[in-house]
């Protein structure tokens, strides 16, 4: 477990959170995870242990049956949850982008959905444009932009409103190793520069590289975590991988 | 590679005044759509519309010739607007919020710090803005077309409004439940069309017999066609605060509907 002080300074507490869907499928079945604040944070697990539904729930898209769940000391789930989210930036699994929207204005808008001024999301658009080498891309459709191109909208999307929590579920998935290891290069960055990331991955290596801290989540609950180090130390592993086979049982 | 600035550079945000902007760009991102794509969202409507004045009023009215002491030319054409008005009102943000959650893209909004009626006020002004501009332009081209004494806007003014934020709203509702595109435009094409048309558009319900009478009674925009055509021509069926009451009572019965829809996060949160 993740050994927090009182004094440590938490970015997300979830304490019991439990979610069944239609057909009592339990998804989440009392989830209790903290990240602190700065961390580099891995969520480990096959297909179906309820990563994106905790992450979905933790942005707001999924709504608990139960538990609790806090972003920088505020509730997601009571009248904190509108500020709580403001502070969170979320790249999801699956690109999804406005198709009615040019490069530059989807940046701008995502901004001030989350309460930016215009005229402050439009430089940091055109910043982030600058960074993830998109600038001249700016006018184009999402429809215009290749598979990296769009990953790469995706993620400065999520950074746009300089969120203190970035969410990142599954980054990486499904592409070649030159825009992985960019994405990688942007993550690491952003993560010098303080903010808490947590990020879900299929790709245990892409885990052992960039996490400072792990958590495995299986038939959604979790089952370990810990430094990857520790983790290799404490199942007498020598990799990540062989830790995760020996947690999860394959 | 640039620098990425660091998360400390934010500036504090009032979270209300945040809330607003977001408002404002959704908004924004909902008129755009509507005016970057007129050939589907504006142009349809007007020229139907324009078509029904010049056949049904003009070459078909001449063996009409008055209703209720007003040419028929003339006596169709508060239907008509309200007719525009409320079918593109509606197709535009049950389009617009379907294609969203289809897409994906819906969650951008959602995950942000705006709250359901922040997200209501948003998604209905795209439809809000489409309805009237078509209202607008249909009266414009009508203006040439047949004489319409305009006696009192105002009632008129607000059977608009009513219509276009009533079926902005029912909109938002549907697009939040349904589960195909199919199901989004029966709801336009065998609810909302059948009602616009047998709530007395093209006739007077006082030509009816019962209980054809009776049921077109039963029909809300009855109600609105009636307080349109009271603002711009000076004649109704029906009694002028009568028909003004159903018109906001419907508006804010859509709008409180779709409002608990966003507020329970159906279509948007699960």
């Amino acid at each position: 477990m993740v050994i927090t002080t009182p004094t440590t300074p938490v970015a997300l507490r979830c304490e019991g959170v439990r979610k069944t869907f239609p057909g009592d499928v339990e998804a989440l079945r009392g989830v209790d995870l903290v990240v602190p604040e700065g961390a580099f944070f891995g969520l480990l697990g096959p297909n179906g242990a309820g990563k994106t539904t905790l992450i979905r729930a933790i942005v707001g898209l999924v709504i608990p049956d139960g538990g609790v769940m806090e972003v920088h000391g505020q509730s997601m789930l009571g009248p904190q949850a509108p500020a709580a989210r403001q502070t969170v930036g979320y790249a999801p699994q699956e690109v999804s982008l406005d198709r009615f929207v040019k490069t530059r204005d989807l940046l701008s808008l995502h901004g001030r959905y989350f309460g930016m001024t215009r005229a402050d999301a439009a430089a940091r658009a055109d910043e982030l444009l600058e960074v993830f080498d998109l600038d001249d891309k700016a006018n184009a459709l999402p429809s215009r932009l290749s598979g990296g191109m769009r990953r790469r909208l995706m993620l400065a999307r999520a950074l746009i409103h300089r969120p203190r929590l970035v969410i990142l579920d599954e980054p990486t998935a499904g592409v070649d190793i030159e825009l992985r290891d960019e994405l990688w290069e942007y993550i690491r960055r952003l993560h010098a520069l303080g903010t808490s990331i947590l990020l879900t991955t299929h790709y245990l290596e892409e885990a052992e590289t960039l996490c400072e801290q792990v958590a495995f989540i299986r038939s959604g609950q979790i089952v370990d975590e810990g430094t990857p180090s520790g983790l290799r130390e404490r199942y007498d592993a020598t990799s990540l991988e062989d830790v995760y086979r020996q947690v999860m049982n394959t | 590679m640039s620098e990425l600035t660091t998360p400390e550079a934010n500036p504090a945000v009032s979270l209300r005044r945040g809330q607003w902007r977001g408002v404002a760009a959704l908004a924004q991102r909902e008129v755009t759509r509507v005016v970057r794509i007129w050939s589907q969202t504006i142009a349809p409507n007007v020229v139907s519309a324009v078509l029904f004045i010049a056949i049904f009023g003009g070459a078909l009215g001449g063996r009409i010739r008055e209703i209720d002491g007003v040419p028929y030319s003339a006596f169709i054409v508060p239907g008509l607007i309200l007719m525009g008005i409320g079918t593109a009102a509606y197709a535009n943000t049950a389009s617009s919020l379907y294609q969203a959650r289809f897409d994906g893209f819906i969650d951008d909004p959602v995950s942000g710090p705006m709250r359901a009626r922040h997200l209501l006020v948003a998604y209905m002004a795209g439809g809000i803005v489409r309805g009237l501009l078509i209202g607008v332009m249909i009266l414009v081209c009508a203006i040439p077309i047949v004489d319409l004494p305009l006696v009192n806007p105002l009632p008129a003014i607000v059977a608009f409004l009513a219509a276009a934020v009533g079926f902005s709203a029912l909109g938002v509702g549907v697009g939040l439940i349904a589960q195909t595109w199919d199901q989004q435009s029966y709801v336009g094409n065998l609810l909302l069309t059948p009602l616009v048309f047998l709530g007395g558009v093209f006739y007077s319900v006082n030509v009816l017999g019962q209980p054809w009478r009776a049921l077109t009674h039963a029909d809300p925009i009855l109600y609105m066609v009636a307080a349109s055509r009271q603002g711009m021509l000076g004649t109704s069926e029906v009694s002028l605060w009568l028909s003004l009451g159903v018109s906001v009572a419907m508006a804010v019965v859509m709008v409180l509907w779709a409002g608990r829809l966003i507020a329970k996060g159906r279509g948007l949160r699960t």
